[in-house]
């Protein structure tokens, strides 16, 4: 059933729409001047300039790709090896491990980050808020689903037991069977996973704000700074932001087209 | 595979993490919810029950999560169906940018729909030039509904879309050759097929809407009448701290979303059951 030319227009309107708002900032981004007026007056890159010029805007980029290398890290080292060996041997702990990852699904980020300071602002004689080093942990219980997801569904494609069987028979240990056979099958989700994480620290604003805010500045936190300026810097802010966002978003596609083709 | 009981190391950074960072921080909330100058007390809830100010949030986030959730479903669904007539690779890219559209919250998503729908944003001015609108204002209640509709409406394709491979070509053509007609068709056969998936969306995408905090604060700052931005004010407001009060109200909140998907999973596990 191929779509009509109607139906096809419509689905291309509908798409439109949706990039309405990102085609908005990228207008402002480079408007000279534009209020009162249905588009902008005339164009520079002016407002790009003076950002990219702003100490604060070196800043906010180095930190969040700090926060975001130190979280991919950090999150991959921790989940990865976990999911692998819950799937293969503990299969009980695998659906323990299945519900703590949806678990932030149905906790709202807010009350996650009030748990979080009720714990680390001292109450407990620990104090981990205004360093990120709470971001990083913070951040994995919330990335942990981006890795679970693509990687179970890799795994259950795949007849694990048999293929340990086959590795226990040649004499193979565990160890050299995950690394050599079970993770090699599993790498795309692995990689979906990261690029996921990744695009979620970038975005994340919340626990940024409420639990380290102004000692350790990242994009978002920039953004919250910005919001009452000509509007001009913050676009240009948030079209960094995008492009990043944009390129992070175009590797996962094009990772799961190859997947699908291999499939 | 009794021998390798030293796999169970594999697992303890990720469980140890989850304990420290995620299930100890909750339990906190849930004990310190329940304390109040002190001592035990149920006078945290108490005072949220009476407090008009925190019913009145608590109503508002719930009818507008509902319509969001109800406009998010509505728009997806459709558009979903037309995305299964679309050759695989354009599907998969538009899939991936309907992500980007999901994960687009809080400031980026906010200014943006200052710039088009503010006091003097483009759209603001055509559609009062078509006599469309007297006044609109993204700061308020309808704003907040036009951008939550937004990433509903994204994260709705994300969930229903896989769904949908449910109605095969196989299952349409054999009705449409039993001479069933399109209405017959999804009320007897499509939406019986997909009710476990579309509720499951439909709980998704309300909880969703009930946790968002950085967007709604990005567009009405610590002003809007909703649970999340009542809680932020609580913990980090300069007028109306009340630790203990912001956990009571994210304990009601967080049993507002844990209540539909727990009574969605039994629902249909039970279903399934009789099924079998």
């Amino acid at each position: 059933m191929r779509l009509d030319p109607l139906r096809l227009g419509l689905l291309a309107v509908l798409f439109a729409v949706l990039f309405l708002p990102i085609v908005a900032v990228g207008l402002n981004a480079f408007a000279v001047e534009w209020a009162g007026s249905v588009l902008p007056v005339g164009y520079t890159w002016g407002w790009f300039a003076q950002m990219v010029a702003d100490p604060r805007f070196g800043q906010a980029v180095g930190n969040s790709l700090i926060l975001a290398l130190g979280s991919l890290l950090a999150s991959s080292l921790t989940c990865v090896p976990a999911i692998l060996a819950a799937h293969c041997y503990y299969p009980k702990l695998d659906r323990l491990l299945g519900g703590l990852v949806v678990l932030p699904y149905a906790v709202p980020g807010i009350v996650m980050a009030l748990g979080l300071l009720r714990l680390y602002a001292g109450n407990y004689g620990i104090v981990l808020t205004g360093s990120p080093w709470l971001l990083i942990f913070g951040y994995i219980p919330l990335g942990a689903s981006l890795y679970y997801m693509p990687m179970k569904s890799s795994l259950n494609a795949l007849a694990v037991q048999d293929l340990l069987e086959a590795g226990y028979l040649l004499g193979v240990g565990d160890l050299k069977l995950q690394w050599r056979v079970i993770l090699p099958c599993v790498r795309q989700g692995v990689v979906i996973g990261l690029i996921l994480n990744f695009t979620l620290v970038i975005s994340e604003f919340v626990y940024a704000n409420l639990l380290v805010g102004g000692l350790f500045p990242t994009m978002q936190i920039l953004m919250y700074v910005l919001r009452g300026g000509s509007g001009h810097l913050l676009s240009v802010l948030i079209m960094v932001y995008f492009v990043i966002v944009l390129i992070a978003t175009t590797l996962v596609s094009l990772i799961v087209m190859r997947r699908k083709e291999a499939l | 595979m009794t021998k390798n009981h030293w796999m169970i190391l594999a697992l303890a950074p990720l469980f140890a993490v989850l304990l420290l960072f995620e299930v100890l921080p909750l339990l906190a909330v849930v004990l310190s919810s329940f304390s109040r100058g002190g001592s035990w007390s149920l006078g945290n809830y108490g005072e949220l029950i009476a407090s008009g100010y925190h019913r009145n949030a608590y109503v508002t986030s719930a009818w507008l999560s509902v319509l969001t959730t109800v406009i998010g479903m509505g728009f997806a669904l459709p558009i979903c169906r037309l995305l299964q007539r679309v050759p695989s690779g354009l599907q998969t890219m538009i899939l991936t940018y309907s992500n980007i559209g999901a994960n687009f919250t809080g400031f980026p998503l906010a200014f943006a729909f200052i710039i088009m729908f503010g006091l003097s944003g483009s759209f603001t001015l055509l559609l009062k030039a078509a006599g469309w609108i007297e006044d609109l204002n993204i700061y308020s209640i309808g704003g907040l509904v036009l951008v939550y509709s937004y990433f509903q409406i994204c994260l709705g394709i994300l969930v229903i879309f896989p769904s949908l491979s449910a109605i095969t070509v196989e299952i349409e053509e054999a009705a449409r050759l039993l001479g069933v007609s399109r209405v017959t068709f999804w009320r007897r056969i499509g939406l019986p097929i997909l009710a476990p998936s579309l509720i499951g969306a439909a709980v998704l995408l309300f909880a969703n809407a009930m946790g968002t905090y950085a967007t709604a604060f990005a567009l009405a700052g610590g002003n809007a009448a909703l649970v999340t931005i009542h809680i932020g004010e609580l913990v980090a407001g300069d007028v109306f701290s009340d630790p203990n009060l912001a956990d009571a109200l994210s304990m009601i909140l967080v049993v507002t979303l844990v209540v539909p998907i727990l009574v969605e999973q039994l629902w249909f596990k039970r279903r399934g059951r009789h099924a079998a």
